[in-house]
């Protein structure tokens, strides 16, 4: 058996992406040199040969997914798995999460100004947060952070494939650093803000 | 996610603002829609104007909702608070923050939120459209026919009352002390089990027994099993379990011992 066809097999039977140097331990012939040329020329294969399918690198790992335009044909399908939506209020509350962690309830819920313990457990018994720690302070308080299954959900390689905040388009700031320098350009209040650094200490 | 269309904030005919509180995630989401629609300067909000426009918005919530009123009624006071303190005289040192930098952070990081999480939520949607080899887990089938509840409200009601509300997840693991000893049970079942003669498992509890002597009991047999001193028999599941003096002569026993 060629090596491309055990990563197949391999992929095919998994639900949960791969990485190569797990995909490698199937055979001792097989090493993880050999499972990327492998992944390569799978790749390859599926593009000439124009499959349904392709390989995806999620989370860190490999997975075989159907192309995207394929999507309408299977919605109406009971025996294929339906990915579920996440509400408003647990996106934000994993927004925040995602990038303060390791980060504890009571700061959430600053953060959103809303409650946020009914949330988080949600997001914990989905797999999508976990508890990564304790902090300092009184009770020490559970800290909460991202998962891989995270990464898998919104199909994100690694943390790195979440937007940076100072390339987010913010309306307020965007709008209020305009008008200021007209309005009151001696304004002192302005350096005390934190404009440069939305990802700073909020207290 | 996109909570505050138009629609919601909307002059009504006498000029006042009609908000449906309900469509908020909150008091920023609150407060940040009242300054986007307004075009207010962020690092200059008229305090008052917005304070007024907040409590009128959250008249709506229900005495239903506690959680959500102190949500917002700790956003109100926190405006009213920041009010008071601009009208106090300031000291004339430049270092002295505006009482309301700290609501600009806040509202100006909570966009940012908002503004991530719209993102996740088309990366979400992107991902969605993918999908993976058709593995779904084996679903229980229902089996039980339909049959009409016999039951009055007060036994329904009854039978609530007497559901334990879950564990929470983080659970303290306490440790009490055996208050019954296995040895003294494997000494009771030796003392009792009469030679090739079996008892029922139950004969062994008293009356005023709790669950712990039947714990220690079922080990204390299982001990004495493992020690080929007894043998346990039951003739199907949840039936009675019977204690057996072990006979090394016993033919049958013996042949249970030969590897099958």
């Amino acid at each position: 058996m060629r090596p491309e066809q055990i990563v197949e097999a391999i992929l095919f039977a998994s639900d949960a992406p791969l990485r190569a140097e797990e995909i490698a331990r199937a055979d001792e012939a097989l090493d993880e040199d050999q499972v990327e040329v492998a992944i390569q020329q799978l790749r390859q294969l599926y593009l000439e040969s124009e499959r349904a399918f392709d390989l995806v690198e999620v989370a860190g790992g490999h997975q075989l997914l159907t192309r995207p335009e394929f999507a309408g044909y299977l919605e109406r399908f009971d025996t294929i798995p339906r990915p579920s939506r996440l509400s408003g209020p647990a996106l934000e509350t994993l927004a925040i999460i995602a990038y303060r962690q390791p980060i504890g309830r009571l700061e959430v819920e600053y953060v959103r100004g809303v409650g946020a313990s009914g949330v988080i457990r949600t997001l914990q018994e989905r797999g999508l947060v976990d508890v990564v720690g304790r902090g300092e302070g009184i009770g020490r308080p559970l800290l909460y952070g991202t998962t891989q299954r995270f990464l898998e959900h919104f199909g994100f390689e690694s943390m790195e494939s979440l937007p940076r905040p100072d390339e987010l388009p913010v309306v307020l700031r965007d709008r209020s650093m305009t008008i200021l320098p007209d309005e009151s350009p001696e304004d002192p209040d302005q350096e005390e803000l934190p404009l440069d650094d939305p990802t700073g200490e909020h207290r | 996610m996109a909570t505050n269309s138009a629609s919601t904030f909307a002059p009504a005919d006498d000029g006042v603002y009609v908000i449906e509180i309900e469509r908020f995630h909150g008091p920023l989401d609150l407060l940040l829609h009242l300054i986007r629609q307004q075009d207010i300067d962020v690092f200059d909000i008229p305090i008052a104007r917005i304070t007024r426009q907040f409590l009128e918005a959250i008249q709506g919530i229900g005495p239903g909702d506690l959680d959500q009123a102190g949500e917002f009624l700790e956003m109100a006071a926190t405006l009213i608070r920041i009010k008071a303190q601009l009208l106090l005289p300031r000291p004339e040192s430049d270092d002295d923050e505006d009482p309301r930098a700290e609501l600009v952070r806040r509202l100006l990081e909570y966009e940012q939120i908002r503004e991530i999480s719209q993102r996740l939520e088309r990366a979400e949607a992107d991902r969605a459209r993918r999908r993976v080899r058709g593995y779904v887990p084996p679903r229980p089938r229902a089996v039980v026919e339909e049959t009409p509840l016999e039951t009055t409200w007060d036994e329904v009601y009854e039978a609530a009352l007497g559901v334990s509300l879950p564990e929470s997840r983080v659970s303290e693991h306490r440790v009490t002390p055996r208050t019954v000893s296995m040895d003294s049970r494997v000494a009771l079942i030796l003392d009792r089990l009469g030679r090739g003669a079996g008892l029922p498992f139950t004969s062994f509890l008293g009356a005023g027994e709790n669950r712990m002597h039947g714990v220690m009991t079922l080990l204390a047999g299982l001990e004495l099993t493992r020690r080929r001193a007894i043998f346990l028999r039951q003739t199907a599941p949840f039936h009675e379990l019977w204690l057996y003096r072990r006979e090394d002569d016993d033919p049958e026993v013996l042949a249970e011992e030969e590897p099958a």
